[in-house]
């Protein structure tokens, strides 16, 4: 089949707007009477509240509402309500430095900040823990009391019998890996604003991926009716994950609101974004892999400990996300997976692109290499022998539909000179190649005990098309994408595209943009109302033209009848259609996920997945040997995108990965003293800039047996997952020193060549 | 304590009361209403909020307003002019340099001034050039390109 739109490489729908500072981002609104909230919050890691005193600030000409806990709802809140940790305002104690105490309400910013100043809060200071082996420690202080210990969740997986498999297999290597707290660094910080109207409703106006389950989330812990919540959206200045579950400035926003009669604005600093806006979670992981003495992985045995900070968030989710990915990288007959999630008083984490699979990743994929070490054997050539292969379930239950795994490894090998490399004699430069493989989602999940997406149509008189899907764009294309998928589907050009996403009293019920989900899902949707919408176009076409309605053809907004030479506008149709008969033309789409047979939330595991996305990285580095310095050279990423919808925009989503991947993996880490972060600005917590970029060669990969539309999966994560491990073993084989901890800063890389001298 | 500014923005002549101790940034966006230019760390580390003053870039968090007096100010909304998109605008837009965008319109700006000032800069000038201006989306490589593209068709004498 002939695409016209598909594929291609064209220019984002919102670029204008962006380039030419046209686009309106939540910061942007104007609202007549917006008051500035503030919030005041805690310079202690772990406090009881003793006395809070509001008098002096309320009295601040300006100031219009002072609010502490006992003016909010005390109900706790968590992505997952049943572990419920998290106040609006803070009550009784503080867990972390940043945590939610007060909040104001004033005409401006300077006043709001003053009246922040003039409350006076006693705290008593109680002992706090930092790290997750204090934080285990019997008799340890309880970030939430009530609880028996710090760690009060955890997940078990087990698949075959690990035990037995390391016991027999031929080669066993064994090594702890750690990662650390990774800040999202989105260039719009999170910001909102809220306003209610006279019939008791709340508008919220915010940068949120999931603005639908937000809405509950919001309506949970006001205890209000969901109905009564509506949650605006305007161009996002990023998500990366962070901006998935709510966070507390809404509900304060709409607390301050309600006082005051006035639309409230809260707007993160960026130290707070950096302190408070939650990270990527730290894992600390013991891992052992086994293979016989041919090559084969035979099992993997993970002990996983995921730093929650202060309250759970997404971190239970995560977790298990973690190992849904554990499990599937490559068909390992013997798995284990043992995670604990451990309270700490610091900052939570949340979600972060790749959902807590770049930190197993950077332990699977560095173990490999050592394995491959051990054995004698080229790394390629052991991720080739267990390559994941498609049309099969894997010993963990993940069913594997497309899968273009080795084809990317080859791709990426090849890309980086894989081969002439290795075999590079050495001339004294500190030079080095390594790969990685991963395995991700390529469509959301079902983790909800569902996965469906609708999307509407509807055609103007004129023909243009209305969209409206519940794709979230947070920079990453997705209304391109649906746009494109509708005009391919519809036959009409891409300008005659306009999409209507961000409103969730106008959009569908969606569980929103996150999990590479959106194209898969949503896509699917959006084709599915462009196929309605088309069938009533054709009938309305056959009808005007006199033609049977199979020998309709409609392309780039142009219909014919076959073998006619004569090409009618499409808007001749539409407007016959609707202005001689009355009939406008729209179309619905809905797309459910269908759940494998005998699926349960607890027992689905990597059942959950609707489709599975593989991809290779293959890097060079050369490590300056007077600074410590690792600069990567090159990047070969090869991933899979199914179909490829645009391949600028798929080629974007790989390169943004990879430069997250690079700050992962040799630059980023929140630091702090006494759990007060140390970091806070870009100054000293350096996200990677134009000059620390490598080459990057993105290939695309498409590979079939996916049922997405056009047979496209999601590519918004992967590109991330694979780096830090393909960096690590690229190191590796330019100094021999084996990093297992995150990131491989130059003080470690200079420490590690001092000993390796000695 | 508040004080008279004048100040040109994108050719247009302003007259404003403003406090002294407030940012170009804040003039620019909240008394004279052009949001294009965005504030991402207010502390100049970012160079999101860059615009040019008489054709040099500044972080505008950085600049207090009444350093601008009498001044021209160009921001991102200026550089289209009658409809039409700047050359460096049309290369991000070909490009693919923009995801988010929510650090474009500084990219942009500094672009301007990278080449206003360099009409043929190497890739190490480029990267030198641009290195204040932070993305998280994009991963650089295509605004590396746009760049490159804008270049030649500044080059090839097209208006702007």
């Amino acid at each position: 089949m002939t695409r016209c739109i598909i594929g291609k490489g064209l220019p984002r729908i919102d670029a204008i707007p962006k380039v030419t500072g046209e686009a309106e981002y939540t910061v942007d609104l104007k609202m007549q009477g917006l008051l500035i909230g503030k919030i005041l919050r805690s310079p202690h890691p772990h406090a009881r509240i003793k006395s809070i005193d509001t008098t002096a600030a309320a009295q601040l000409q300006g100031v219009l509402a002072v609010i502490t806990a006992k003016d909010v709802p005390g109900t706790l809140f968590s992505f997952y309500q049943w572990l419920a940790d998290k106040n609006i305002l803070c009550g009784e104690k503080v867990r972390y430095v940043g945590d939610e105490v007060a909040a104001v309400a004033a005409v401006d910013e300077d006043t709001a900040e003053e009246a922040i100043s003039l409350i006076k809060v006693e705290y008593e200071l109680l002992p706090a823990v930092f790290d997750i082996e204090e934080a285990m420690r019997p008799g340890a202080p309880l970030v939430h009391e009530g609880n028996e210990s710090n760690s009060n969740w955890n997940v078990q997986r087990l698949f075959g019998d690990p035990d037995k498999a390391l016991a027999e297999c031929d080669y066993v290597v064994e090594g702890t890996y750690v990662t650390h707290a990774q800040a999202h660094s989105c260039l719009e910080t999170s910001n909102c604003v809220a306003k209610w109207d006279m019939k008791d409703r709340l508008t919220i106006w915010t940068n949120a991926q999931a603005p639908h389950t937000q809405r509950q989330e919001v309506a949970r812990i006001l205890g209000i009716p969901r109905r009564n919540v509506r949650v605006i959206n305007s161009h996002m200045g990023g998500g990366f994950g962070s901006k998935l579950v709510m966070d507390m400035k809404v509900p304060i926003a709409a607390v301050l609101s309600k006082i005051t009669g006035r639309p409230v604005r809260i707007v993160n600093t960026r130290s707070e974004e950096f302190t408070t806006g939650k990270t990527r979670y730290p894992y600390t992981m013991h891992l052992k892999t086994g293979a016989t003495r041919d090559g084969q992985i035979v099992v993997r045995d993970l002990e996983l400990i995921g730093d929650a900070g202060a309250y759970h968030d997404k971190g239970p989710a995560t977790i298990n996300f973690s190992s849904m990915m554990f499990g599937t990288l490559y068909n390992v007959p013997n798995i284990r997976f043992e995670a604990k999630l451990v309270y700490t008083n610091k900052e939570m984490g949340t979600a972060f692109r790749g959902f807590g699979n770049p930190q197993v990743t950077f332990a699977t994929e560095s173990q490999l290499d050592e394995l491959a070490a051990k054995m004698g054997i080229d790394p390629f050539d052991l991720r080739m022998r267990n390559s994941n292969c498609a049309m099969g379930t894997t010993s963990c239950g993940a069913e594997i539909c497309g899968c273009g795994m080795s084809e990317c490894l080859q791709a990426a090998a090849d890309g980086i000179g894989w081969e002439a490399k290795k075999a590079r004699p050495d001339d004294g430069a500190l030079r080095g190649v390594g790969l990685a493989n991963m395995v991700h989602t390529g469509g959301g999940g079902r983790f909800y005990g569902f996965n469906s997406a609708e999307a509407f149509i509807k055609l103007s008189d004129e023909g243009t098309v209305t969209l409206i899907t519940s794709a979230l764009d947070m920079g990453q294309g997705s209304h391109t994408t649906m746009a494109q998928i509708a005009a391919e589907e519809l036959g009409v050009s891409l300008d005659d595209i306009n999409i209507l996403s961000n409103d969730t009293d106008l959009t569908p019920y969606d569980l929103g943009s996150w999990g590479s989900r959106a194209t898969f899902m949503d896509g699917n949707a959006v084709q599915a109302a462009a196929r309605d919408a088309k069938v009533a176009l054709v009938a309305a076409a056959a009808e005007m033209l006199g033609a049977d309605p199979a020998d309709i053809l409609i392309e780039e907004s142009q219909i014919w009848v076959k073998g006619s030479a004569e090409k009618h506008p499409l808007s001749d149709i539409v407007d016959h259609s609707v202005n001689e008969h009355g009939s406008p033309i729209s179309g619905t789409g809905r797309f459910v996920d269908t759940l494998p047979e005998g699926y349960t939330i607890p027992t689905a595991f990597a059942k959950n997945i609707p489709c599975f996305s593989f991809g290779t990285q293959a890097v060079e580095v050369e490590i300056d040997p007077e600074t410590g310095q690792v600069r990567v050279l090159k990047v070969v990423a090869a991933h899979e995108t199914g179909t490829t919808i645009n391949q600028t925009m798929a080629e974007g989503q790989i390169e943004g990965s990879i430069a997250q991947g690079i700050g992962f993996a040799l630059m980023e880490r929140l630091l702090r003293v006494d759990g007060k972060v140390q970091n806070d600005r870009f100054l000293d917590y350096k996200i990677p800039n134009i000059g620390d970029m490598p080459e990057i060669e993105a290939i695309l990969v498409e590979s079939e047996g996916t049922n997405g539309p056009f047979g496209a999966k999601g590519i918004g994560e992967p590109g991330l997952v694979p780096t830090a491990p393909a960096i690590a073993n690229a190191v590796f084989d330019a100094i021999g020193v084996r990093f297992h901890e995150l990131p491989i800063t130059r003080d470690a890389v200079l420490k590690a060549l001092k000993e390796k001298q000695k | 304590m508040k004080k008279e500014l004048h100040i040109t923005v994108n050719g247009d002549a302003h007259h404003l009361l403003v406090d002294t101790g407030r940012t170009l940034l804040d003039v620019i966006r909240e008394d004279i209403g052009l949001t294009g230019t965005k504030n991402g760390c207010g502390a100049g580390e970012c160079g999101a909020c860059t615009v040019l003053l008489d054709n040099e870039p500044v972080n505008s968090c950085l600049v207090l307003a009444h350093e601008a007096e009498g001044r021209d100010v160009l921001t991102i909304e200026g550089l289209a002019v009658g409809g039409v998109l700047h050359p460096i605008q049309e290369a991000f837009v070909s490009q693919g340099a923009i995801q988010c965008g929510y650090c474009t319109p500084g990219m942009v700006m500094s672009t301007k001034a990278l080449l206003d000032r360099n009409p043929d800069p190497t890739r190490e000038e480029i990267l030198r050039g641009l290195r204040g201006n932070l993305c998280r989306c994009t991963g650089y490589v295509k605004i590396v390109e746009a760049v490159e593209v804008a270049k030649c068709l500044l080059a090839e004498g097209e208006p702007g």
